[in-house]
């Protein structure tokens, strides 16, 4: 029941009252509500004092922090208060272990695949004519299972997304010139915002991960690098095509989002101020809408479900039940 | 469940004590929206740690604390007579 607060105003960030006052340069200030916050993100130019970081840290409330261009800097985690070291130990076996390490990554891939044709065959039933990419993806899905190692595994994954984003053009009504995904840097519209919602979904799976007792840098279908939290990748995979893909389709066919929402100067490569709070207002619902879930038998939110994988996941891991990614199934 | 919450508390020489303390106190858990008035979306388990941070303060015979309880915000019909002020936005 908790919320997440979106700061967009420049400011400073201070603990007052017993609660984190963010105070705009003309005085108007807002409250956060530290009892109900799940997190916290910050957009605009703030200035933090170690005393609003200490407050958050004892509330455990991480704060994402994006920087001016409005790309994903990074977050405060505060230090973890529900860590199990005996889970950590299976965390870590079952990553070092090749067949269990990928018998994971292929229910990521098998789950996010799944996800991704039930987008198609959304637009397909929609007139868009999508038969042969739905074909050509189920034939594609047929080599997850015959995958001997993550190698060809993220193969197959990349050749399906890559099929994934040709038709694109097809779903979304406005004129856009959307060939293949590019990142680093994005080089249109579409790149930008797959960019921006995706690190959207990161910081949620993170915010997640957190109150779990995972340890969000151990991962399976990604390389646990260094210096990240690959395990919200992994997660991640398996939303975008249910929040990420979803959101974008609709802010561009009902135009909510058009090239007026982009610098244009930097070749569609920065997002305005002013749309990047319309796709976040429409993020924000999008995670607080809900469904009726299978087995759990009461409404659950998008934002929870991603919590429920981080439990699948931990059973699995324990040895308690198999797991499954999550797959849409309404 | 989503709340509103109003409280009255007695001018007197304790009454700024109590006062300041229940305004500090509600501010943690929901948004204060008017002088004396709060709302929000909790949870029944913060709802009772809420009331027991409050009950240290509330002066019994004196203060008097109101809670409207609506089982979702969807239920709650909201209107604005005279200035709109979206103060329960989670953007700023």
């Amino acid at each position: 029941m908790s919320e997440s607060f979106y700061l967009f105003s420049d400011g400073e960030l201070k603990r007052k009252d017993n609660v984190l006052r963010m105070t705009a340069p003309d005085g108007n200030f807002k409250d956060i509500k530290v009892n109900m916050t799940r997190d916290i993100y910050l957009f605009g130019e703030v200035s933090l004092n170690t005393k609003a970081l200490n407050y958050a840290g004892q509330l455990s409330i991480p704060i994402h922090i994006f920087n001016f261009y409005g790309f994903y800097t990074g977050s405060f985690f505060p230090k973890e208060t529900s860590v199990s070291g005996k889970l950590l130990v299976e965390q870590v076996m079952h990553y070092s272990e090749d067949s269990k390490r990928l018998k994971i990554a292929k229910a990521f891939i098998e789950a996010a695949s799944y996800n991704i044709l039930r987008n198609i065959r959304y637009y397909n039933e929609r007139n868009r004519d999508l038969e042969n990419t739905i074909n050509e993806i189920k034939n594609l899905r047929n080599g997850i299972e015959s995958a001997g190692d993550i190698k060809s595994l993220m193969g197959v994954e990349g050749s399906i997304r890559k099929v994934y984003y040709e038709c694109w053009t097809s779903i979304i009504k406005q004129e856009v010139d959307f060939e293949k995904r590019v990142k680093r840097p994005p080089d249109n519209m579409v790149n930008t915002l797959i960019s921006f919602v995706n690190s959207l979904i990161y910081t949620s799976c993170l915010s997640e991960i957190y109150v779990t007792q995972l340890n969000p840098t151990v991962s399976y279908l990604h390389s646990p690098g260094e210096r990240r939290f690959s395990l919200c990748l992994d997660i991640s995979e398996i939303f975008k095509p249910l929040i990420g893909d979803r959101l974008i389709f609709s802010l561009l066919n009902r135009n909510m989002i058009t090239e007026k929402d982009f610098e244009k100067d930097s070749n569609y490569f920065y997002l305005k101020d002013t749309g990047r709070k319309k796709i976040l207002m429409e993020y924000d619902e999008s995670m607080n809408r809900t469904i009726k879930h299978k087995e759990l038998g009461r409404n659950v939110s998008y934002r929870h479900l991603i919590r429920l994988e981080c439990y699948k996941l931990i059973k699995h891991l324990m040895g308690d039940k198999e797991y499954e990614g999550f797959k849409i199934w309404w | 469940m989503y709340i509103v919450l109003i409280y009255d508390v007695e001018v007197d020489e304790n009454g700024a004590k109590a006062s300041r303390n229940i305004f500090k106190i509600c501010k943690k858990y929901l948004t204060h929206v008017q002088k004396s008035v709060f709302e929000g979306d909790i949870t029944p388990a913060l709802l009772q740690q809420l009331k027991l941070e409050l009950k240290k303060h509330i002066r019994k015979e004196r203060d008097s604390v109101i809670i409207f309880k609506s089982r979702e915000e969807r239920w709650m019909q909201k209107e604005f007579w005279g200035k709109e002020d979206d103060k329960t936005s989670n953007f700023f």
